[in-house]
Order: C-alpha cells, then sequence, then structure tokens
C-alpha cells in the first residue's frame, strides 16, 4: 500500500510534528510553531495523494519495472523550475549582502518554485496516463495557483496606480488621471461588450498592453518619488506650543465646523450668547449636576458649541498643575459662531489629586469656566 | 433500547431539569424591574411563536422524511416552481415577523427611552472589574438623596451598584480598554460598553434585593470572572448607604494589628488602590510632614484604573464580583433576606465574623493564581510592562494577616 514515496513523506511530517511540538513547547515562538505546523499539514497532504495514486511506485521484484513503470519514463518536456529555483536561491544569497527585501522576495521565490517543480515532478510521473497526469497536476495546483496569481496580479495594479496617484504633481491632477482611467476602463468594457466580433487575442492584447502602462508608469513615477505633502497645523500642535489662545491659527482655517451625527460624547458644552458655559449630559433630563463629572484613565469625547457671536475655542489643562512646564493643555480649533467641535480629553489623575482644580476655559473669555471632576 | 437512546432521553431530561432550577440568580424569565418587565412581556409571546412555528417544522420535516423515505419507488414528477405556494410561503412568515416585529419595535424604543431617568450613576468596565461612580446634582444631591451630614461628594465604587428602589436609573457606560457588556437580566438587557463612547441603559428594581450579571462580550482571560452585582436599597436605606459613604477615613487606632496594615497598603497596595482620604504620615508625628495618598493605576495597570478600596467592607464582593467577602451562611442570610429586612442586613457590611477570610487571604497570598490575569511581569511586552489585573505581590503570612486586619475596618 505505502510507497517509497509515500513513507518519504509520512516521514517527513512525522518530523515536522516532532520538530512543531518541541520548538514550540522549548522556544514558545509562535510564528516557527505555526509554519511546523503548516510544513506538516502539507506532507500530509501531499504524502495522502501519493498514497492514493500509488500506481507510480517501481517495485524492485518487478524485472520489467524500468522499462514499463511511468516512474521510469523521462519527463515529458523540460521544466522552468529548476531555473526559478536557483534564481530565487541566488536572491537569498545576494539580498543577505544588499537589501532585506531582496532576500525576502528570494525566499518567496525559491518557496513557489521548489512547490512547483515538486508538484510537476510528481504529477508527470502520476500514473502511465500522460492525459490522467495533466489533468491532476491542474486539480493540485489550480486551486492555489489561480488566486495566489489574481492576489499578485490585482496587488501589483493596485500599488502601480497608487504610484501614479501619490506621484503626479498634485491632489487635483491625481483625481483627473483616476478618472479619466476609469473612464477608459468603462470605454474598453463597453467596447468589448457590444462589439462581440473582438476576438480574445485582440482583447488579451490590449489588457497586456494596458498592464505594461500601468506597471510601467507605476515604476516611473516610483522611482521619481512621492510629490511634496503640506501637513497642515493641528489643534495638538498648537496645544503643545502653549497657543490655545484667542487668537487665529493654521489649525483652525481649515478646522470644520460640524460634527457627525454618529459622535457619542460625554456631554455637550455651550459657550451661550452671554459668553457663560454651560454643559448638558445627553439621555438625562433629571436637571443639572454641580459639576461635570468625567472618569479618569479613559478617553472622553466632550462636544463644544459656540452660540456667541465671536469665533472660540475650548481650552482644558488635562494635569491640573501649577507649574507651565508640567500643564497639559489641550483644546478645540476656532469655533465659529453657531459651529460645533469635538473635544478629547483624558485625566490621569482623580482631582482631589491635582494642583489645581480641572475646568474647561474659554480662551479671551473671563468669566467661561467650567470646573470638572474626576473622581 | 439502544445506548445512543438511552443517552439522548437522559440528555433530554438533564436539558429539561434544567429549566427548573430554583437558585438561578441570573434568570431572565424573573423579571424585577420596569425594564426587564418588558422585555419579559415581549419575550413570552415572542419564544410562544417561534417554538409553535418550530414544533411545526420539525414535525413536518420529520412525517416527510418518514412517509417519503426510499423504499425503492419511482422518482415523481420533478416540477420547478409553483407560484401559489411559494407566494403562501413566503407570506406566512412575512406575516408572523410583521406582528412580531409590531411588539418588538415599540419595546425596544420604550427601553431606549432615558428621559425619564431620576438617578445617574457613571459606569466604568475594564479588565475585569466594574466601577461605578455617582456624580453630584446641581442641588447637592446623589440621586436625589442629600446627605444628612457631610457635604455630597462623588462616591466612586466597584463590585457592587448601589440604587435605591423604585427609581428609575440611568447607567451611563464606557470602558477604559476593549469591549465589555453590561448585563444584569433582572433588571434589563445587554448593553455594550465600547471605549471612547458612552452607552445609556436604564436600570429600576421594583424590590430590596441583591440582582446578579455577567459581562456578555468576551473580553479576555478572565471575561467568566467579571461580574456584577446590582443592590437595590429603599430609599431611606439608600440615604443610610450614602451617609455612609460620604463619612471622613478613620485612620485605624495607634499599635494596632490595622495601623500596621495601614502603613504597608500605603507602600504596597495604594500605588494602584485609592482609599480617600488616607494620609501618608512618613512615619513621624510632624502634621507638616503628612501627604494625602494618591495611587497611581495608570503607571501599573494597562488599563489605568484599580477599584477604590475606600468601603471595601460595605460591599459583599472583591476582585470583580467574582467572590464573596462574606462567608457562606452571613451570605445566604444577605440575599435570602425577605424585603424587609434586606436594607439592614445588607448595610450591616462585613464583620469580623462574617468575613470571607480564605478567599480573601488567597487572593493577597496570589492573585493571578486564583483569577487568571496578565501579571507575569516576563511577558508584558504587549502592555509596555503594565499589568492586566492584579500582580503577585509575595506578601508574607504576618502581613496579609495585618492587611486584613486593616481593611475589615473599611467600612
Amino acid at each position: 500500500m505505502f510507497t517509497t514515496g509515500s513513507k518519504l513523506l509520512i516521514g517527513s511530517s512525522v518530523i515536522a510534528s516532532v520538530a512543531a511540538a518541541l520548538y514550540g513547547v522549548t522556544q514558545k515562538g509562535t510564528l516557527g510553531t505555526i509554519g511546523l505546523v503548516s510544513a506538516a499539514v502539507a506532507l500530509v497532504f501531499l504524502a495522502a495523494i501519493n498514497v492514493y495514486v500509488r500506481d507510480s511506485n517501481v517495485s524492485a521484484m518487478d524485472p520489467d519495472a524500468h522499462a514499463t513503470a511511468p516512474a521510469a519514463r523521462p519527463a515529458p518536456s523540460p521544466s522552468l523550475w529548476p531555473l526559478a529555483s536557483g534564481l530565487g536561491a541566488t536572491m537569498v544569497a545576494v539580498g543577505v549582502v544588499t537589501f532585506p527585501a531582496i532576500t525576502i522576495l528570494g525566499l518567496i521565490v525559491l518557496l513557489a518554485a521548489t512547490a512547483e517543480w515538486l508538484v510537476q515532478a510528481w504529477s508527470e510521473r502520476a500514473s502511465a496516463d500522460p492525459a490522467y497526469n495533466a489533468t491532476v497536476r491542474e486539480r493540485i495546483a489550480h486551486p492555489l495557483e489561480l488566486p495566489i496569481m489574481g492576489a499578485i496580479g490585482i496587488a501589483v495594479i493596485i500599488y502601480s496606480i497608487s504610484r501614479v496617484m501619490l506621484g503626479l504633481p498634485s491632489k487635483t491632477g491625481a483625481v483627473v488621471a483616476f478618472v479619466v482611467l476609469a473612464a477608459l476602463v468603462l470605454l474598453v468594457g463597453t467596447l468589448t461588450s457590444v462589439r462581440r466580433r473582438l476576438s480574445t487575442g485582440t482583447i488579451a492584447g490590449v489588457c497586456s498592453i494596458a498592464l505594461v502602462a500601468v506597471i510601467a508608469s507605476g515604476a516611473a513615477y516610483g522611482l521619481n518619488g512621492e510629490r511634496t505633502t503640506h501637513h497642515h497645523e493641528t489643534t495638538g500642535a498648537i496645544a503643545e506650543d502653549g497657543d490655545c489662545g484667542a487668537d487665529e491659527t493654521e489649525a483652525d482655517e481649515n478646522a470644520s465646523q460640524n460634527v457627525a451625527a454618529k459622535s457619542n460624547v460625554a456631554a455637550t458644552i455651550t459657550l451661550t450668547a452671554d459668553e457663560q458655559l454651560t454643559y448638558t449630559v445627553p439621555g438625562f433630563d433629571g436637571g443639572g449636576f454641580a459639576d461635570l463629572t468625567l472618569p479618569r484613565s479613559t478617553s472622553n469625547n466632550v462636544l463644544f458649541r459656540n452660540d456667541s457671536e465671536e469665533h472660540r475655542r475650548l481650552s482644558i489643562d488635562t494635569a491640573g498643575a501649577t507649574a507651565a512646564e508640567d500643564k497639559r493643555v489641550v483644546c478645540s480649533a476656532l469655533v465659529e459662531e453657531g459651529g460645533v467641535q469635538l473635544l478629547t480629553v483624558r485625566f490621569d489623575k482623580p482631582s482631589f489629586a491635582a494642583e489645581n482644580p480641572y475646568q474647561f476655559t474659554v480662551p479671551g473669555v473671563d468669566g467661561a469656566v467650567l470646573p470638572v471632576v474626576v473622581p | 433500547m439502544s445506548r445512543a437512546k438511552r443517552f439522548g432521553i437522559a440528555a433530554g431530561t438533564l436539558l429539561l431539569a434544567a429549566g427548573c432550577a430554583e437558585d438561578a440568580p441570573q434568570d431572565t424569565w424573573k423579571p424585577a424591574g420596569e425594564n426587564a418587565q418588558d422585555i419579559h412581556d415581549l419575550q413570552w409571546p415572542v419564544f410562544l411563536t417561534a417554538g409553535i412555528v418550530g414544533v411545526l417544522v420539525i414535525v413536518v420535516l420529520i412525517s416527510v422524511f418518514i412517509r417519503f423515505r426510499d423504499r425503492g419507488q419511482p422518482i415523481p414528477e420533478q416540477i420547478h416552481g409553483k407560484p401559489a405556494l411559494e407566494i403562501t410561503l413566503t407570506a406566512i412568515p412575512a406575516v408572523i415577523m410583521a406582528v412580531i416585529a409590531g411588539f418588538t419595535v415599540p419595546a425596544v424604543m420604550a427601553l431606549a427611552e432615558t428621559d425619564d431617568t431620576e438617578c445617574v450613576v457613571n459606569l466604568t468596565g475594564q479588565q475585569w472589574w466594574w466601577e461605578y461612580d455617582y456624580p453630584v446634582s446641581e442641588d447637592g444631591t446623589i440621586c436625589g438623596v442629600a446627605p444628612t451630614s457631610a457635604e455630597a461628594s462623588p462616591i466612586i465604587t466597584s463590585g457592587q451598584l448601589v440604587i435605591p428602589t423604585g427609581t428609575k436609573v440611568l447607567v451611563r457606560g464606557t470602558s477604559r480598554d476593549v469591549i465589555h457588556s453590561f448585563w444584569i437580566p433582572r433588571l434589563n438587557g445587554k448593553k455594550d460598553i465600547v471605549p471612547g463612547r458612552v452607552h445609556y441603559l436604564r436600570l429600576e428594581a421594583d424590590e430590596p434585593g441583591i440582582y446578579a450579571g455577567q459581562c456578555t462580550e468576551f473580553c479576555g482571560l478572565s471575561h467568566s470572572n467579571m461580574r456584577m452585582e446590582a443592590v437595590a436599597l429603599e430609599p431611606a436605606d439608600f440615604q443610610r448607604w450614602l451617609d455612609n459613604e460620604l463619612e471622613p477615613y478613620a485612620a485605624p487606632a495607634a499599635d494596632t494589628a490595622a495601623a500596621e496594615g495601614e502603613t504597608l497598603f500605603i507602600q504596597q497596595c495604594a500605588r494602584c488602590h485609592q482609599v480617600n482620604g488616607l494620609v501618608d504620615d512618613k512615619g513621624n508625628d510632624d502634621p507638616a510632614d503628612d501627604a494625602i495618598v494618591v495611587s497611581a493605576p495608570d503607571e501599573f495597570v494597562w488599563s489605568g484604573a484599580a477599584p477604590n478600596l475606600t468601603n471595601l467592607m460595605t460591599r459583599n464582593t472583591f476582585a470583580g464580583a467574582t467572590w464573596d467577602l462574606l462567608t457562606e451562611n452571613c451570605r445566604d442570610d444577605v440575599w435570602n433576606a425577605t424585603p424587609a429586612e434586606f436594607g439592614a442586613k445588607y448595610l450591616e457590611g462585613v464583620t469580623a465574623e462574617c468575613l470571607n477570610e480564605v478567599d480573601l487571604r488567597e487572593w493577597l497570598r496570589d492573585a493571578p493564581a486564583k483569577k487568571p490575569m496578565y501579571a507575569d511581569p516576563e511577558e508584558l511586552e504587549a502592555t509596555d510592562g503594565k499589568f492586566r489585573g492584579m500582580p503577585y505581590l509575595a506578601l508574607s503570612e504576618n502581613q496579609i494577616d495585618v492587611l486584613l486586619a486593616y481593611l475589615i475596618e473599611r467600612k
């Protein structure tokens, strides 16, 4: 029942299983254990196939076996996989002394080529029937090859297009290029659909040219580098610089004055028309609280609504510190009249442990103070 | 009778018998408040309808299996499509679902209403316990109750959520680390508690008593040990509880085991656990050297919090409500008390006679061995060296003795 090949594969799977167990227990390395277990599973799979199609075995007791057995026949066609394996091994070696990425790529090429080589060598001798041998190879390899090749193809196209988009001199140019590309794809698809007499060869040719163009463009823009992006100043940066004042900063210029309806807040803080800070707790209509209570050691989102006639921001020192260098001020961007913005605050210490009381303030408005209690 | 049949009958009987359990504190079929009653009123007809439909489908299936089983008869004529039958079989479930929705939607909307609540409790979940804090209202009350003597200040507690009976309580929940789910089956349905968001849940208990619950969103290693209890007290008893919570800190008498325990608590436990009012005298009698002890759980614990132990012995549980602070007899005495007696028995707290020393000592001896937690210092790379749970403190038996002496006075 068991052929020489299946014994080899079964033995290898046992070794891989034992190695996985030993490695897992002694080294506690998750990745290595997963790799060895995967190898064991793959070997068991191959062993099972080998047992199932055992007719390729050459019996030592059969005097004619070497002349008639399929395993003894020469390979039906030359194979490219040894060459690919050699290329992979070379890349591994080159990568070791140059860039690690080449080693990783080489390993992938080496593994893929070796796997293909193994499957090809086995399938060509799986039985005495060459037609069956061809189908058995497809049945085993295609379920893996097709999705992997498809995924690689899609990844290459996406990566190439992304390089083009990031390399175009302006954001508008990227949008226009994407629209043109999408329109082209739509146009070609429509033409292909309408003109049914187009041959498969023509369609394949057009697609190949398009693919080469995309990859070439991606390579060109990729080598040229991404366009320079201007990073806007944020409210976090102005808070760090101690600029949470009443004046407008660059961070305020592009700040949104709306908040998504799905936003979920611990409290809504309003600067009223007479420039007083009030607050409400969503979901509770049973009257106000003495002070706003927020939990410590977690992020609290508060909504700041500006009902005054000036552009205002909400600010708080979440460290409750006295010395300027110990303060940890956070603030919203400048909010227009009637605008709203979220501010996320986090307190590490309870109120009683802070040097100064926690309180929301509005820079430029002296009376606008809202105490916060952190239990 | 074959072994498979006997096994099937035994398993079915066991399953049925499980439904008769008396001691089932998390029984969804025993509502104890308006919200749970709404759910109960909805689930009965839905369960009944689903049950009838289920039985009908099974009966039809079994009869078809038996009647048309392969006896060598010729294969019947194969047809494709029968509009009248298809429309009927689509319409019947649609009508059933529409009727169920007619009851379900108003019930869901009613449960989501929070405008009529009279009391707010903030809830914060973290691995693997719940924290409750009671904010002070503008009029100086907490949950509508004015403190008798002390000035109201926010109360912070854990393990047991104390609420007044007959009061619609709004629980506002958030999380410090991962998604948890708050569920006290006899008071309301489940509510997922997501970090960075605030979720609202109404609770109301008609009768005084303890209502058990459990976290129902898998939240890590000790998810099954993340429990909670809501304690409902008559308004007068709630007032007493509130007054007690606001009492100033009472330091242990000098030269006692409890005083030694206080010193040890400051050295070991207060790094993470807060006891309000605790003062470190730095080992001398000079009041100028005294400093209020401020815990810094954010430096040691991944969630940034550890239970506040100010009045630990007023609660009946510890370690995420997983273990009782009361011995079994004393616990039964409180749990089985009549509504009229419950308040007095609960407010007695944990006495020296009733203290469940066994579990508490085991906890202090080696907490990670008692409750699975991520507390091995060698495996905390992912959390930047911070614990998730309570670490092993290597306390000696003598240290545990003095800590117990100190903790038993915390009420």
